[in-house]
């Protein structure tokens, strides 16, 4: 946080003179730097991953969404809210994915007050469903920053502490309505090790950098709406692990999933807990999920049993997280000149003969991705096809087999 | 409509491990009687089956062998872009339409290589199924990105397996089989002789069928009656019930299975 203070704001610094990064290749077009400027843009973000961090995989992370008069702006198309609530959506998608035991809550601001629409949960459908619900909501009055912190803070201080505590603030308004003093606030989120960040889809705020940097946060402001994606998806990747959090074992059940259609074992059908207070007729057959400590049914997983109290997940949820513990090494860029072969140089997982310039190598397997798949195997596919072909070089995964 | 822009793309992963035919053909195992050229028959059958169903449909096959994967249709030096050289590596005479016959030239021939070339020193009963099943993820993602404007494609993997699991490709495979969830892709699963946990858990995950087929000499038929129709179509058929998923983990030190476990908060290990 420090050097970004003193870096100062952009209008102080000296005139940044872009056009001098293009120039003129032989043939007098721009072209070339352009595509160039294309390129790497495409891979900084594969770059900037760090490697060799602990990282907090159990995340409890509150969303504070502003439903105040500013959301009504149309500066993001249609207006803020809906923009935001469209973004959120894939941001829920995203962060289950890559936090499949971690949980999110939702909570909103208006009118001076701040309301708890969702609880802590696991479950991303429900989110989904109750961020469609906001659309029609009025936005009104002004929004609390502090009432809905110290809301998310009382939550939060309860979960154990070797999970990470989070708070994600959405905010447009430019002002904000407290009933008290908003540092106090800020020292018991300090306290309770609650890492708050912050952004702003209007300007910067004085009070929201200082939250955000008592708090070991993040503050940005959008530039526009592909930049507040990007702000969104930075926050999906788990943060470092502070190191105040302790390393515990935690005690898991791997349910078993009974089928219907088991008549011979004279198995009845019951009420699952996941919907036991509902209404509705759903959640009664008898397939399901049983706890494998106290036998209660669950629908679906990960949950934590409502009787016993034990986390259950599944085997894949687990492995699913396995790809940020062992991130795969990114791949060399070289030449295509510098290949030596008498035919087009191939990609070796989609067969396309490459006409980019570059071709990326894999340090471990020795085979050649073009740029595409280079992108697409580190960004959702986390192994190398060439790797996992070969015996050799498939090594480092043998020490974490999961099922056999 | 817009059904009719819509094309479907099969990406068939055929297992060629050496070790497991050998014995299927010599019959050790009792009731396979079936060799790998009789598979392959069947097989292009199958892939002449699913073009006919439109001509938009697309088709892949790769061979996942016992160290490597090669791709068997495309291939490489043309890139995909089969529609060139049709007429003159097709053998015409028979009236045959031109495509089947280098789909079926091609299988045939690059199954040869495979089987001429492919023998390393080293012979193992496991089949390195993740790294096909990346490869084919790859070309997915590259053929939907050719797609023109207004057009579909839906894709979807048959692996058809018979050798063992090869339990060191977990990590591999399950991150394969996630971004075939993500990418909203199909895998199923057609088992000539082996039970295997990985693949019914990809198949479960995915939401593809998985089947260990009773007989394995009734391939052809499997494949036509279970395996062809598009998945947007199945819920219409009567298909065989799914199989229980076991779920379970096993922990890293004994690889024992587990019903509850300790998990390290920081890195998930399961203990």
């Amino acid at each position: 946080m420090g050097d970004e203070d003193e870096k100062g704001y952009r209008w102080e610094t000296e005139y940044e003179k872009t056009w001098e990064v293009i120039e003129e290749d032989d043939d007098g077009t721009i072209q070339s730097s352009v595509d160039d400027i294309i390129h790497k843009a495409k891979r900084r973000r594969l770059m900037e991953k760090l490697g060799n961090i602990r990282l907090g995989m159990m995340r409890h992370l509150f969303l504070v969404i502003d439903l105040s008069d500013a959301m009504k702006d149309q500066d993001l198309k249609p207006t803020r809210l809906a923009s935001t609530l469209k973004l959120l959506e894939h941001f829920v998608e995203e962060y289950f994915d890559q936090n499949p035991i971690s949980q999110l809550g939702i909570i909103t601001t208006r009118n001076k007050r701040a309301e708890k629409v969702a609880e802590l949960g696991g479950n991303p459908r429900r989110h989904i469903t109750t961020l469609q619900s906001l659309v029609n909501k009025t936005c009104q009055g002004e929004p609390s920053l502090q009432n809905s912190l110290d809301l998310a803070n009382q939550t939060l201080r309860h979960m154990p502490s070797h999970a990470s505590r989070e708070v994600l603030v959405v905010l447009g308004s430019l002002t904000s309505c407290d009933p008290g003093d908003i540092s106090e606030t800020i020292q018991l989120l300090k306290d309770n090790n609650v890492r708050c960040s912050i952004i702003g889809l209007a300007a910067e705020v004085r009070v929201c950098k200082r939250i955000c940097q008592e708090t070991n946060g993040k503050y940005f402001v959008i530039l526009d709406e592909g930049h507040y994606k990007d702000l969104l998806i930075s926050h999906v990747t788990p943060p470092p692990a502070t190191s105040t959090t302790e390393s515990s074992l935690i005690k898991m059940g791997f349910p078993h999933h009974s089928l219907s259609g088991d008549k011979n074992k004279g198995e009845k059908a019951s009420m699952c807990m996941c919907h036991l207070d509902s209404k509705v007729n759903q959640g009664f057959s008898s397939s399901g999920y049983f706890c494998p400590q106290c036998k209660s049914k669950y629908c679906e997983l990960p949950i934590e049993c409502k009787s016993c109290g034990l986390t259950l997940v599944s085997a894949p949820h687990l492995a699913r997280s396995y790809h940020h513990l062992f991130p795969l090494e990114t791949f060399m860029e070289t030449p295509v000149s510098s290949i030596p072969t008498d035919s087009a140089v191939c990609c070796f997982s989609c067969q396309i003969a490459v006409e980019d310039p570059n071709v990326y190598q894999c340090g471990r397997c020795q085979q050649l991705y073009c740029l595409d798949c280079d992108l697409f195997i580190h960004e959702t596919l986390h192994s190398c096809p060439g790797c996992a072909c070969s015996r050799e070089t498939q090594e480092s995964s043998q020490q974490f087999v999961g099922l056999t | 409509m817009t059904e009719s822009s819509v094309s479907s793309q099969l990406i068939i992963i055929v297992d060629t491990n050496p070790v497991w035919w050998g014995q299927a053909d010599t019959g050790e195992s009792g009731q396979n009687q079936m060799s790998l050229a009789q598979c392959l028959e069947c097989l292009m059958v199958f892939s002449n089956s699913h073009l006919m169903m439109s001509h938009r449909n697309k088709l892949a096959v790769i061979a996942a062998h016992t160290d490597k994967s090669i791709f068997l249709y495309p291939k490489k030096d043309q890139g995909g872009t089969s529609a060139i050289n049709i007429s003159e590596e097709a053998d015409q005479g028979d009236g045959k339409y031109e495509l089947f016959g280098l789909v079926n030239n091609q299988i045939k021939n690059q199954a040869r290589e495979l089987v001429i070339n492919g023998g390393s020193s080293l012979l193992y009963p496991d089949t390195v199924l993740a790294g096909a099943l990346a490869m084919a993820l790859c070309y997915i993602h590259r053929s939907e990105k050719e797609v023109g404007p207004g057009e579909q494609l839906s894709s979807r993997v048959l692996i058809i397996k018979g050798s063992e699991d090869n339990p060191e490709q977990y990590m591999n495979l399950m991150n394969a089989v996630f971004t075939a969830q993500k990418q909203n892709i199909v895998v199923d699963a057609c088992v000539l002789d082996n039970d295997s946990g990985l693949l019914q858990q990809a198949c479960d995950i995915t939401g593809g069928i998985y089947l260990k087929i009773p007989q394995v000499s009734g391939l052809l038929q499997y494949l036509l009656w279970i395996f062809l129709p598009d998945p947007t179509e199945r819920h219409k058929l009567t298909l065989p019930p799914k199989a229980q998923v076991d779920y379970r983990a096993a922990c890293f030190c004994h690889r024992n299975l587990i019903d509850i476990g300790y998990q390290s908060s920081i890195p998930s290990f399961v203990a």
